[in-house]
């Protein structure tokens, strides 16, 4: 289990972190969300050593984590960073053996790395000659290449394609699965309810939200509904009192009831407006519950 | 840890095509200066050319005479005055003797040559003049045979001096390149890592101090190698083609620029890391470098006059100072001009400066890795980390 406990770091006269906490069980893959500037990549480059806490510590299997410890984690940076002008293979070789690999045995990982994924045609081509998508993959097998007891990755998915992003989630499934802790920062919140159990959602600093999505929703005493009328026109949700739309979709919108509107009013109202194709209550999205408790 | 680091900084490098080929046209431009210079020293040589009987036994004394101050004299033998005025015209000789009654030369007279010709000439005729007045032959010999006058130098001669004075020169000339080109190297490597951000990437596995001491040690014995590489062949060559005659005070001084070199090298170093680590882009390093380069270039310049002068102030405080010992030191200790407790003195301020420099530089160094665009050194040691 890999711990946060009570980080804080100022920069200057600005609080990036305010006493954060969290935990992420082995085997657990767990989403970090929050707006821009919430204090994600602090709090990443703080458990990486990379950054220094003013106060709090993070801890791995009970014990504070050191320098020794921290080779042991794996982490891909949110500004992506390779060296351009070496070789594919040569760089994974480097970076296993800085992270304590023996040299027969950093060869054998990154060798198998870059077979897991996909680039084992380039490992001898530069690295900034290969495409972006393709750097990608060698950052993430940059990541990966000592086995790491903890993976934190700074926002991996973006700029990939579809075909990346199963490819990077198959590999971040098989790491959870394998018992390792896997933290991720995204703002692709729909991946991160595919892809993870609990999520960790930070504003301004501090947790505002954590635990397992499940709990979030249930934990949401809003009253959703999901309403789509023929005709396209949904200028008559406009006119409803005590009705607040959410989300506007082709036909229709998710819209929130307010205390002392019923169901039946606002299915009233839509039979009114045209014939109703679609009317259900529905669970909160990972996105409601994030613009919820970022409101401000 | 740093091991692994300064492996790849050495290999990486030692690898680059471009660093290979600059190596070898390094290495073939000392051999051929080498090769060149010592054919160009084989002493002065003319031509001369000669009409009729008189003029050939002015000829033998002419060459005889030259033999003495090691000049050569090709004597070529000619039909008549058209054929030897032609090859004075020609450029084929440098001046012609016809009949023993007249030198033919171009524009302006080779001096040594038609010094030596009327020597022989007036010799020549003078013997036979005497001859005429009734002489016998002892007596003319033994009134024109006179030992040359006796040279006496005011000052002892010392042969070795200037040869090492030319030696040492190279040194310098080495060195300055070296540091400057590997104090670069290790400036830009900095830079590399922080504008391609792999920076972030190794500072989640080793500390700053690490990866900065692998680079400097990776860079230097690289660059040592190569320094070592370029006299073994540079030696090598001026042995073969006998251009050395002392090659002991070469290999002395091959010996004080690597030394020299990797005093030299850690402290400048440090700073060219600092150069590097305050700096985003390539393009501002010329800026943060600059100071560095007026530090290095002077110096350099008073090394360069070190090898003609080296009792001076100048080269005398130059040769203690941190900055400039390298590239002045050696030139003074090879000429003989530095007491050992310069030495001592000298190697002790430098690695005195170096061993305080390094800490300083490592803090900056590590407090400006992380942080973008032009950073302020002052405002980087008042902060946290």
């Amino acid at each position: 289990m890999l711990e946060l406990r009570g980080l804080t770091r100022r920069f200057e006269n600005v609080v990036a972190l305010d006493d954060v906490s969290f935990t992420i069980p082995d085997g657990r893959m767990v989403g970090l969300v929050g707006p821009n500037g919430a204090g994600k990549t602090t709090a990443m480059r703080i458990v990486l050593g990379v950054l220094r806490a003013d106060a709090g510590e993070v801890r791995w299997r009970d014990r504070e984590v050191d320098a020794e410890t921290r080779r042991r984690f794996g982490y891909m940076p949110e500004e992506r960073g390779l060296y351009p002008k070496m070789r594919v293979l040569d760089q994974l070789v480097y970076l296993a053996r800085l992270h304590g690999l023996g040299r027969e045995d950093a060869r054998a990982q990154a060798s198998r790395m870059v077979e897991v994924l996909g680039v084992s045609d380039r490992i001898r081509d530069k690295t900034e000659n290969l495409s972006l998508g393709n750097q990608q993959r060698v950052q993430l097998a940059a990541a990966l290449v000592h086995r790491p007891e903890v993976l934190v990755l700074d926002e991996p998915f973006s700029g990939l394609d579809p075909v990346g992003v199963d490819v990077l989630s198959g590999v971040l499934r098989e790491q959870a699965d394998a018992g390792v802790p896997v933290v991720f920062s995204s703002h692709q919140l729909d991946l991160v309810e595919r892809l993870c159990q609990s999520v960790v959602l930070i504003d301004r600093g501090r947790v505002v939200a954590n635990g397992r999505i499940s709990e979030l929703r249930a934990a949401d005493p809003r009253r959703l509904l999901r309403v789509e009328v023929a005709g396209g026109n949904d200028g008559w949700l406009d006119a409803l009192s005590g009705v607040r739309v959410l989300e506007r979709l082709p036909d229709g919108a998710i819209v929130e009831l307010e205390d002392g509107v019923r169901e039946m009013d606002l299915l009233d109202a839509a039979r009114a407006a045209g014939p109703v194709r679609h009317f259900s209550v529905v669970q909160p999205s990972l996105s409601e519950i994030f613009r919820r408790a970022v409101a401000r | 840890m740093w091991r692994v680091i300064a492996r790849r900084e050495f290999v990486e490098r030692a690898r680059d095509r471009g660093f290979l080929i600059s190596t070898a046209i390094t290495l073939l431009i000392l051999v051929g200066i080498v090769v060149v210079s010592s054919a160009l020293d084989r002493g002065t040589s003319f031509g001369l050319a000669i009409v009729g009987e008189g003029s050939r036994e002015v000829a033998k004394d002419v060459t005889a005479a030259a033999a003495v101050v090691s000049i050569q004299i090709d004597v070529v033998d000619v039909e008549d005055a058209a054929a030897a005025e032609r090859a004075v015209r020609d450029g084929a000789v440098d001046a012609a003797l016809v009949d023993d009654e007249r030198i033919l030369v171009r524009a302006d007279p080779p001096g040594q040559l038609v010094a030596l010709i009327q020597a022989a000439s007036i010799r020549g005729r003078s013997q036979a003049a005497l001859l005429e007045s009734g002489l016998s032959e002892e007596q003319i010999e033994a009134v024109l045979t006179q030992p040359p006058l006796p040279v006496e130098a005011l000052e002892p001669v010392d042969e070795k001096r200037g040869e090492l004075a030319a030696v040492a020169f190279v040194g310098v000339l080495a060195l300055y390149g070296q540091l400057f080109a590997y104090g670069y190297w290790v400036a830009a490597g900095v830079v590399e890592e922080k504008s391609s951000r792999v920076v972030e990437v190794l500072l989640a596995t080793v500390r700053p101090s690490e990866l900065l001491r692998g680079k400097i040690f990776g860079i230097g014995l690289l660059g040592l190698a190569q320094l070592l590489l370029i006299a073994v062949i540079g030696l090598t060559a001026s042995i073969a083609v006998g251009r050395l005659e002392f090659p002991s005070g070469a290999l002395a001084v091959v010996g004080l620029v690597l030394f020299w070199f990797v005093l030299g090298f850690f402290f400048y170093a440090s700073l060219f890391a600092v150069a590097g680590s305050i700096v985003t882009r390539q393009e501002d390093l010329q800026s943060t470098m600059s100071p560095l380069t007026i530090l290095i270039v002077g110096s350099f310049f008073i090394g360069i006059s070190a090898t003609s002068d080296p009792s001076s102030t100048l080269a005398t405080v130059a040769s203690v100072l941190p900055f400039s010992a390298p590239l002045v030191m050696p030139t003074r200790v090879v000429l003989g001009e530095a007491s050992t407790w310069e030495v001592l003195l000298s190697i002790a301020i430098s690695v005195a400066t170096t061993a305080a420099l390094i800490p300083l530089a490592t803090k900056v160094y590590s407090r400006a890795l992380l942080q973008p665009g032009r950073v302020r050194i002052r405002q980087i040691l008042r902060q946290r980390a």
